[in-house]
């Protein structure tokens, strides 16, 4: 993974927002542990924001043309 | 011949021998059935053991060979399921307790093709919880143990599917890759394991991790067994919105041995990432043995290989954490920990980088096929490191101190990102006897020449019948 050197981005509060609104439990002291863990994790996800993705769509698997028959 | 000697033939051999009535699926499953009682207390690969339903479809099995309705070369063989494979009336529990009493009422699509190839289920095989860790850890049903040595990780999350494989608790096993948890727990424990081009192997009936990247894969002792296995599940399923209607061939008949002429393409970039040196040097001895054996080595460049971590992660812990939101919110506490914070960490990755991910995937995938215009192979390490102690939650590799997820999946998750197909099979042991991974990867739908190329490395070197000493 390449070095972020960026302070990390996301707030104490804004954290605590996102878990309410996510419907985790804000009281629970396992708050401490996942924004600890969201510091070392989240900033190794943004390596690959330097890439140049003009003109691109999302990649999606191929879904199969046959209607699923679920819907049938 | 001694009930050892049963447990570690292959499936090919074993139903030669059934054919010939030299042995009957009954002697079979009884000799694995003694070897999995006295292995388990030290290896721990089943959740939920079938001795009872075992031996009657055994002796189903021999009515049906007896009477003259072989089905082919994988009746009678013993099997073990990864416990995410949905078992019709059998409690499926997805590596954790919350679903310890679940039994589904349906048999996913891969194990209706299995049980209608002939195969007998031995159990439900352990895994890590929700198939979310490359180590093959699991606190509530207990860790799994590597037979070269119990003290180390197998490697995951289909850790159970390979303690029982390499230990020869089961002839063949099946376990999902979604960073590569069928490959890595396979090098790890000395197996062949084969994850399959995405849409190749339906993955209905399987609890899902990550919809976009989940594979089902074969796992076994000999790159026949996972061609055997190939020819029973690969096939188009309409249950399964991503199958592929692709025509599917005989894999068996692909390991001609025949190599010469064959590009393969090493990409420098492995070699710029932590990586033990006793596992570079058995990959290029085994890199060495393709050429003499008449395929072209070169060197390649894969620009996007380190992005494709980052972007595969994205993805993988959005998917995950929108499969199990409910759960998260309902049974938290109850979560193995460390699953846990994967799995709350996806509620913080908004919807802008999930689709940038995927944008950047679009990129990776043509940049990934564009590679195999000069090739046609890659070959690289399977995992960076031999097997190493449970618990840890970094390793030593050098002078760094290497996160274990990310070191465990630097080479097979790649593979996710794109769905091309890809194979580990062993290519060494380090000093202390634990096994080496190669993998070996090819262009999508192209099995066939990933399986040709391990069946040839395989045939020219003895390390797949090495056996490990379980004490």
């Amino acid at each position: 993974m390449r070095e972020m050197t960026k302070k990390f981005w996301l707030s104490k509060e804004t954290f605590l927002k996102i878990a309410e609104a996510s419907g985790l439990n804000t009281k629970d002291p396992h708050m401490e542990e996942l924004y600890t863990y969201l510091e070392k994790v989240l900033p190794s996800l943004k390596s690959f924001e330097e890439i140049d993705l003009t003109h691109l769509e999302p990649s999606m698997p191929l879904l199969s043309i046959k209607e699923h028959p679920d819907e049938s | 011949m001694n009930p050892e000697e049963i447990c570690y033939l292959s499936a090919g051999e074993l139903s030669w021998l059934i054919q010939k009535r030299e042995i009957s699926p009954v002697e079979i499953v009884k000799a694995h059935l003694n070897r999995i009682e006295s292995l388990e207390p030290i290896l721990n690969s089943f959740i939920t053991l079938l001795a009872d339903q075992a031996m009657e479809a055994a002796r189903q099995a021999e009515k049906e060979i007896q009477a003259g309705r072989y089905r082919g070369p994988l009746h009678g063989i013993p099997l073990g399921l990864k416990d995410l494979f949905y078992t019709k009336g059998i409690r499926t529990t997805s590596g954790s307790k919350i679903f310890d009493t679940f039994i589904p009422n349906v048999d996913g699509t891969v194990v209706t093709k299995l049980k209608e190839a002939g195969t007998l289920l031995l159990g439900k095989l352990n895994m890590h919880p929700f198939a979310y860790g490359p180590t093959g850890e699991n606190q509530e049903y207990g860790h799994m143990h590597n037979p070269w040595n119990p003290e180390l990780i197998t490697g995951g999350s289909s850790g159970g599917s390979g303690s029982a494989a390499a230990s020869g608790q089961s002839t063949l096993t099946m376990g999902s890759d979604t960073g590569g948890s069928v490959r890595i727990p396979a090098a790890l424990c000395g197996l062949v394991g084969l994850k399959p081009t995405y849409g190749r192997v339906s993955r209905y009936g399987l609890t899902p991790l990550a919809w976009s990247q989940d594979h089902v894969g074969p796992m076994a002792r000999s790159v026949e067994d996972c061609a055997l296995a190939m020819n029973a599940i690969a096939g188009y399923d309409p249950n399964d919105p991503t199958s592929m209607d692709a025509p599917v061939p005989d894999y068996s008949r692909t390991l001609t041995g025949e190599i010469r002429g064959l590009r393969i393409g090493v990409p420098k970039e492995y070699f710029e990432i932590p990586i033990d040196s006793r596992v570079k040097e058995q990959f290029w001895k085994a890199m060495g043995r393709l050429g003499e054996l008449g395929a072209v080595i070169s060197e390649v460049s894969w620009p996007m290989f380190r992005d494709s971590m980052a972007i595969a992660s994205t993805i993988q812990m959005s998917e995950a954490t929108a499969y199990h939101s409910d759960l998260i919110k309902a049974h938290g506490p109850r979560i193995y920990p460390p699953v846990r914070l994967r799995l709350e960490a996806g509620f913080f990755i908004s919807a802008i980088d999930y689709i940038q991910a995927q944008r950047a995937r679009a990129l990776f995938y043509h940049q990934s096929l564009r590679l195999f215009e000069k090739v046609d192979l890659l070959a690289g390490p399977t995992v960076p490191v031999t097997a190493f102690k449970i618990g840890l939650d970094k390793v030593k590799v050098g002078q760094a101190n290497v996160g274990a997820i990310s070191l465990l999946t630097q080479y097979t998750r790649p593979f996710n990102l794109n769905g091309f197909p890809a194979i580990t099979l062993p290519c060494g042991f380090s000093d202390d006897g634990l096994p080496i991974g190669l993998q070996l990867a090819g262009r999508p739908f192209e099995e066939e020449m990933v399986l040709r190329l391990a069946h040839a490395y395989e045939a020219s070197t003895d390390w797949h019948l090495r056996r490990p000493r379980i004490q």
